[in-house]
């Protein structure tokens, strides 16, 4: 790592930098377009948040909240746990546990930071890991593993058996850290009794873990209410993942990602609530007017993300959709299959319930809302079995009437490079254009922008599709 | 040696071929946390599938992405290519994440390869704990493995029939762990090439008949002159390897011997047997899933450095080769740990980066070795 940026304190810098970009939009107009000045590399997000009204602000105000929760947890005497997107932090929050969360991190660093997160990704490297594992986590991670962030106290993953990659990133860190591991590991069946019977065992050996890393006993009452809050968020996300199934999409691309982020990394929050509700309010005006979400208010073409988005500097891809006139109808990533929800309906025996009548029944319910998030859910057993991958993408494609569906992942993502070919040539068959993005998510250096954008506008072309 | 050497560099060996015309059924799986003797028990004769052979990857690459692990691709390759017709079954193990997806790469293949797979074609599903509801997800899944071998196969599977297959299997690891005492000697006498074959012929010869192999070797082993010249003591942990072609790369021409290894397919489980009393699938079970060596099991890095450390003592190491198989990230990174750890001891450590199959890149791995070689003093 460059001398450099060991000088500074990794979380300090992107706290402060939310803060201020939070700040930002509560001037005038004149002192807007003067901070933006002092804003040379990240121009491209502060317009887009800027530009998105009251839900891109409330999102600027989320993240600076959730870093200013890393960097104040120590004066607060919280613990500090290392974990994954897929994993809800509810479980945390309720132990007044603060997370945090390398992926989303290391999307929003790569987001705002000039050079992305290749000095802390390469970090990694330095210190041991292999250069082919993902960057989703390496990123964040690297900070983590220099000492440049907030001491981790514990590390808990959840993707043991749907993703070994991201496991094995977790349990490096750990062992690197020496801090306490727990893995809560996944069977690749979903819904039956033997396997719902086993995550429930395994979230219990979870809350011991957590109990013992803390001094402190689980607060069920508390449990109890974040269970609910999380539960009204996942409504307001299944009311906005309901209007990507109208013609045009009401919303711009950029809501997808914060329904998404909120949700890996401040369910069960108030600033995540007055989020979700802000885009709803938007959208819902947008969806009476028939108006859509892009920028120049004209749909032309409808994508399926089948796995994640491309979360390069300045958000590339998201202004590149706009540009296009692309609507993208999201990605798994924001899919919950609270029973209630539109697609989970499609997706016989996909869903799960809400109950907090008892101890029992609540850590049941995480562990049943867990083992549904992105990947643990969609990519756990093979992708063409019942309610996996095929299937979710096939119905959730077909719902929100989407014109062609596209691949994109990190060259770290084994599960999913090990059969995206016929996972593709299955959709094809079905009737949808598919496209294998080859790049990096997290990281320009795979694949440049330009290429990567060059590909994808041969696709539209190609297939006829722009 | 001989024997050893033929069977380990065919996929389809004689002893398999003779098996096969007396009638008796074959079955092929994926990773070590098969209990083998299941199968024995049922009168199949268990072989771990390998990769070796390969002379191209036009199948293994046209269903795998590009950025995958070459040992998989190379067992589809083969699988594409026929190479397994003699199988009649296939067991798949989620070792890993691309080892897992063999499964769909496996079945989609057969959609354009008529014949490729095997009517009884499952899955293992193998736990990452081996903690108390690991283990009883384990046990269950045995015993559903044995459920489905019965159907399918029409054999029953006993208590006592599992005993005796236990007893079988403990007679080659005893007998192991006298090869694994004899490498330790100061003056040395077995080139590690030949322990590896003698390992990994173990995988894929019927039980019986390599339990015989293995007592007619070590009584000529008991009798043979140490190797000649002084030898640097290496041992080679990391991926899976199979290839004996590698740890002649390390020896021959140089004055290296590999006196241990941590390989999934080399003697792991030496001197580990099994009791053959109580519950055979329970003792299967712990043997199999507890003794974690693998970093698939996550969150055990110190249990597996304490296993080097024990070795590395036992057989008088002087450097350690740490390989992976190039996008294999649990042993790539965990090597990094090793480096680590072990150098910080003052083991010299070697990581190498490679591809599984045909070593198409011996110049340069070769280099390196030899550079390692000289560092150690």
């Amino acid at each position: 790592m460059r001398p450099e940026l060991k000088e500074y304190n990794y979380d300090w810098m992107m706290g402060k930098t939310l803060k201020a970009a939070a700040m930002v939009p509560g001037g005038t107009q004149k002192e807007t377009d003067l901070a933006l000045k002092y804003l040379p590399y990240y121009h491209g997000v502060a317009d887009a948040f800027f530009n998105a009204g009251d839900p891109g602000i409330q999102l600027l105000k989320m993240l600076s909240q959730y870093y200013e929760n890393i960097l104040t947890a120590r004066e607060k005497g919280k613990k500090i746990v290392a974990t994954t997107f897929c994993q809800t932090p509810a479980i945390f929050y309720a132990m007044d546990v603060v997370p945090v969360t390398f992926e989303v991190l290391t999307a929003l660093g790569g987001l705002v930071w000039k050079r992305g997160l290749f000095d802390y990704m390469d970090y990694c490297c330095e210190v041991g890991m292999s250069e082919t594992s993902c960057s989703s986590q390496r990123g964040a991670m690297g900070a983590y593993l220099a000492r440049l962030g907030e001491e981790i106290d514990f590390v808990v993953c959840d993707t043991p058996g749907v993703c070994d990659t991201n496991a094995n990133a977790f349990s490096f860190a750990a062992t690197y850290l020496d801090k306490p591991y727990y893995q809560l590991n996944y069977p690749s069946t979903l819904g039956d009794d033997r396997s719902e019977k086993y995550h429930l065992d395994d979230y219990k050996e979870m809350i011991k873990f957590l109990e013992k890393n803390t001094g402190k006993k689980m607060d069920y009452d508390r449990l109890a209410a974040l269970i609910k809050i999380v539960d009204q968020q996942d409504e307001l996300i299944g009311e906005l993942e309901d209007m990507f199934m109208l013609v045009p999409v009401p919303m711009p691309p950029l809501f997808n990602l914060a329904m998404y982020a909120g949700r890996f990394a401040f369910c069960g929050h108030e600033a995540f609530t007055r989020l979700l509700s802000s885009m709803l309010e938007w959208a819902r005006t947008q969806a009476k007017q028939g108006h859509s979400g892009l920028k120049s208010g004209k749909e032309k073409l409808r994508a399926y993300m089948c796995y994640i988005d491309h979360y390069t500097v300045d958000m590339n891809f998201w202004h590149y959709l706009d540009e296009r006139g692309i609507a993208t109808v999201g990605s798994i990533l924001s899919r919950n299959f609270r029973d209630i929800s539109t697609y989970a309906q499609f997706l016989e025996g996909s869903g799960y319930g809400v109950d907090v009548s008892s101890p029992e029944a609540m850590i049941d319910t995480i562990a049943q809302m867990n083992a549904r998030l992105p990947m643990v859910r969609s990519i756990r057993g093979p992708y063409d079995k019942r309610n996996m991958w095929l299937e979710e993408t096939l119905a959730i494609a077909k719902l929100c009437h989407a014109q062609c569906i596209i691949y994109n992942g990190t060259p770290g993502c084994r599960n999913t490079w090990g059969m995206v070919k016929p996972f593709s040539r299955d959709l094809e068959n079905q009737g949808y254009p598919v496209h294998i993005m080859n790049d990096d998510a997290f990281d320009d250096r795979v694949e440049s922008w330009d290429s990567t954008r060059e590909r994808l506008d041969e696709f539209f072309q190609v297939r006829g599709l722009l | 040696m001989h024997f050893f050497y033929d069977a380990v560099t065919r996929i389809e060996n004689h002893a398999i071929t003779r098996w096969k015309q007396s009638g008796k059924k074959v079955v092929g799986y994926t990773c070590s946390y098969v209990p083998p003797e299941i199968f024995h028990a049922a009168g199949i004769l268990p072989v771990r599938l390998r990769g070796i052979e390969t002379d191209g990857m036009e199948i293994g690459d046209a269903y795998f992405g590009p950025f995958i692990c070459s040992f998989p691709k190379c067992l589809l390759q083969q699988a594409g290519k026929g190479e397994f017709s003699f199988l009649d079954g296939v067991l798949i193990i989620p070792g890993c994440d691309a080892m897992r997806r063999l499964d769909e790469c496996w079945r989609k293949a057969g959609e354009d390869h008529q014949g490729i797979v095997p009517t009884w074609f499952e899955y293992f599903d193998v736990p990452h704990k081996s903690e108390v509801h690991g283990m009883n997800w384990f046990v269950q899944e045995i015993r559903n493995l044995i459920e489905r071998i019965e159907r399918q196969f029409g054999v029953s599977v006993t208590g006592t029939a599992l005993r005796e297959s236990i007893r079988e299997y403990n007679r080659g690891r005893r007998l192991l762990k006298t090869v694994e005492t004899l490498r330790a000697e100061k003056n040395v006498r077995v080139s590690g090439t030949d322990v590896f074959s003698a390992t990994i012929a173990g995988t894929v010869l019927p039980r019986e008949e390599y339990t015989r192999q293995l007592e007619k070797w070590l009584e000529d082993l008991s009798g043979r002159d140490p190797l000649e010249g002084e030898k640097k003591r290496l041992m080679v942990i990391g991926s899976i390897a199979d290839e004996i072609d590698l740890f002649q790369l390390i020896e021959n021409g140089t004055d290296a011997v590999v006196v241990a290894e941590n390989l999934c397919f080399g003697v792991r489980y030496e001197g580990n047997e099994i009791p053959v009393n109580g519950d055979p699938i329970l003792s299967l079970a712990r043997h199999y899933l507890e003794t974690s060596v693998c970093p698939r099991m996550f969150g055990k890095y110190k249990q597996r450095l304490a296993l080097l450390r024990e070795k590395i003592e036992r057989a008088g190491v002087e450097g350690v080769i740490l390989q992976n198989i190039r996008f294999c990230d649990l042993h790539g990174s965990e090597n990094g740990l090793f480096q680590r750890d072990l150098e910080a001891e003052g083991i010299p450590c070697l990581r190498l980066e490679r591809e599984y199959g045909p070593l198409k890149e011996t110049g340069r791995i070769k280099l390196r070795i030899d550079a390692f070689l000289e560092q150690i003093a």
